[in-house]
């Protein structure tokens, strides 16, 4: 009797909290493709659908105008090849140099817990603290506005990333094998380069993404230390600042080619995504 | 499952190689002497004895360069004179310090990046918490609105401002005319030049960046909750409510508190969304701290005094690291 009673009440709220969830979640989905929406349906819209009345949602002449004025007129292919060689340098920098800190502090505890939150602390480094004197170091050794000084910049605030990411994948690998690899003769470095890194290769390949895309989306340090040659993608928005006139469809052109490779990656490494939010330090 | 792996540094045995490597080490080394002394075979064993830090050396060495250098020559320019306006270092003393201190600008700037980092911070959390709930259990279609959520997180900052303000902004965008179609009757609100609503238009477009952060770390914590607790709860009896306040809660306080300090220490330097939204304006009601020092040094080039503005702001925030870590830790000990 009381089991009959209990079961339909349960029944009902469950289907109450699953609509709830629905909600929740719609409501959110919506939230996040609505901008993103509206960006990607002004790129293709014609001028004269800017200021209309309702709001045009989706034009009836999509065009492409917009994409060839923002990538040539405005060198936003020119940012676009920056952005593209900066962060694959800084890229490949930054993982290798990482890995191999990362393998030192994790197989012979080097440093121990100093040297691992130093590393940790310049992620929480504000990089308005030293912008200032790296722009007045760069203007004196000729690195401002150069992709080399850039790539340097970016090598450095990605380190603790790609340190933390390797450094607990590192630590949740084996060390049998290495140490069979030893005991075969082979020296340490073989045995890093032969037998750790080929293990730790998903591990390697995912910090390498998170790494391309931090650079890939960075704006600050591009800001102040680029100006006419070296810039960066995130830059070149600046030219559209304000919208007045009819620039409005090439920034929503520019901003679509710039968030595709991104988001790209970043759906690719979704697996992943938890160790590179908090470097390391939550697996998913 | 989940981890917090490496912020538990302390308690691991960070000893020494064990057994087989140690005993490689000591036929190496005692073969050595033996072997001819050529210098490329000496540079090697020198190499493998040396190999940990030879290793660490690059990243170690990138990092000093970078970031030691750079403060302590800051260190310096905020005791001189570096104006591009005044020639010449000459030594001030704490001129460019009370500079900073006496700018009502720098206070407002600096009260404002609390203001919106708690703000922001509080309201991702309590989304993010509410989208990890709604999506802890499996359903259809779960990996294409996981895949949906976590879209901000891989969008340079820049064109999330952008797309905000094209969205929002009159006449262009087309948020008042939904509002006023939603709420019969026309709206017009100028989302970026009136006050409160530029404060909201920067909160909505830092909310939409970062509360899949919030809830991608917090689902993580959420699954890792042993499953029995919540059988034993069923068992026991405790109502919803109650499971969530006395199992959930505090299962997930580590991961609450992880989050939180990653997130805050990111939101204090809120700096691109101002950039492209709303310039720092009208007048200088939206300056944050990053966008003020930017503002001084970069625009206005008085260097001494965005410098002493970049120290205090690093040492206020030094606190708040410490603090955080500190509880971070004392969470992970126990």
């Amino acid at each position: 009797m009381a089991g009959s009673a209990t079961i339909p009440h349960r029944i009902r709220r469950r289907t109450g909290a699953d609509l709830l969830r629905i909600a929740c979640l719609g409501v959110f989905v919506i939230f996040v493709l609505v901008p993103l929406y509206w960006m990607v349906i002004t790129s293709i819209k014609p001028t004269s659908d800017y200021l209309a009345v309702p709001p045009v949602w989706f034009p009836a002449e999509p065009t492409i105008v917009h994409y060839t004025a923002a990538l040539f007129s405005y060198r936003g292919l020119d940012g676009l090849l920056n952005s593209l060689i900066v962060a694959s340098a800084a890229t490949v920098l930054s993982t290798v140099l990482g890995t191999l800190m990362a393998y030192s502090m994790a197989r012979f505890g080097t440093g121990g817990q100093h040297l691992a939150f130093w590393v940790l602390s310049q992620r929480f480094l504000p990089p308005v603290a030293i912008v200032l004197p790296l722009f007045l170091l760069f203007r004196s050794w000729h690195l401002y506005d150069t992709h080399v000084g850039l790539i340097i910049v970016y090598t450095f605030i990605t380190l603790p990333l790609s340190v933390w990411m390797m450094y607990a994948y590192f630590r949740q690998l084996p060390r049998s094998l290495e140490d069979a690899a030893l005991v075969d003769g082979l020296s340490r470095w073989q045995a890093l380069w032969m037998v750790a890194v080929p293990l730790a290769a998903p591990g390697i390949a995912a910090a390498a993404v998170f790494v391309f895309v931090a650079v890939w989306t960075e704006f600050f340090f591009a800001l102040v230390l680029t100006s006419r040659h070296a810039f960066t993608l995130p830059t070149v928005f600046r030219a559209f600042l304000g919208f007045q006139g009819a620039q409005y469809g090439e920034a929503c052109a520019l901003a679509t080619t710039s968030l595709v490779p991104s988001i790209a990656l970043g759906i690719l490494v979704q697996r992943h995504l938890v160790r590179g939010l908090t470097l390391g330090a939550l697996r998913g | 499952m989940l981890h917090i792996a490496p912020l538990s540094l302390a308690g691991e045995g960070l000893a020494e190689t064990p057994g087989p490597r140690r005993m490689t080490q000591l036929i190496g080394s005692s073969r050595l002497p033996a072997a001819v002394p050529r210098p490329r075979a000496r540079l090697s064993a020198w190499a493998e004895r040396h190999f940990k830090w030879l290793i660490v050396l690059p990243a170690a060495l990138l990092i000093l360069a970078l970031s030691i250098y750079p403060l302590l020559f800051s260190l310096w320019v905020v005791f001189v004179n570096y104006d591009f306006d005044i020639p010449g270092h000459d030594f001030v003393g704490l001129q460019n310090l009370s500079d900073v201190v006496s700018d009502p600008n720098a206070r407002s700037a600096l009260a404002l990046t609390a203001v919106l980092s708690v703000v922001n911070v509080a309201i991702e959390f309590v989304l993010g918490l509410v989208l990890a709930l709604a999506m802890v259990k499996t359903f259809r279609g779960r990996g294409i609105v996981m895949s949906i959520l976590i879209v901000p997180l891989f969008i340079s900052p820049v064109i999330v401002g952008q797309s905000w303000a094209l969205f929002l902004q009159r006449p262009f965008g087309p948020a008042d005319y939904v509002l006023g179609a939603m709420l019969g009757h026309p709206v017009t609100i100028s989302w970026l030049t009136e006050s409160p609503w530029y404060y909201i238009s920067i909160v909505i477009a830092d909310v939409w960046q970062w509360t899949p952060f919030m809830f991608v770390v917090l689902l993580a914590g959420l699954a890792a909750i042993p499953p029995h607790l919540y059988e034993a709860a069923e068992l026991d009896g405790l109502s919803t409510r109650m499971t969530f306040f006395y199992i959930t809660v505090p299962q997930l306080a580590p991961v609450i508190l992880l989050a939180i300090t990653f997130r805050l220490l990111d939101a204090v330097r809120l700096f691109d969304v101002i950039f492209m939204m709303t310039g720092g304006g009208p007048g200088t009601a939206t300056y944050t701290a990053s966008y003020y020092l930017y503002q001084v040094g970069f625009q206005q080039f008085h260097l001494g005094v965005a410098t002493a503005g970049s120290w205090i702001f690093l040492v206020l925030l030094s606190v708040v690291i410490m603090v955080l870590v500190r509880r971070l830790l004392r969470a992970e000990k126990s």
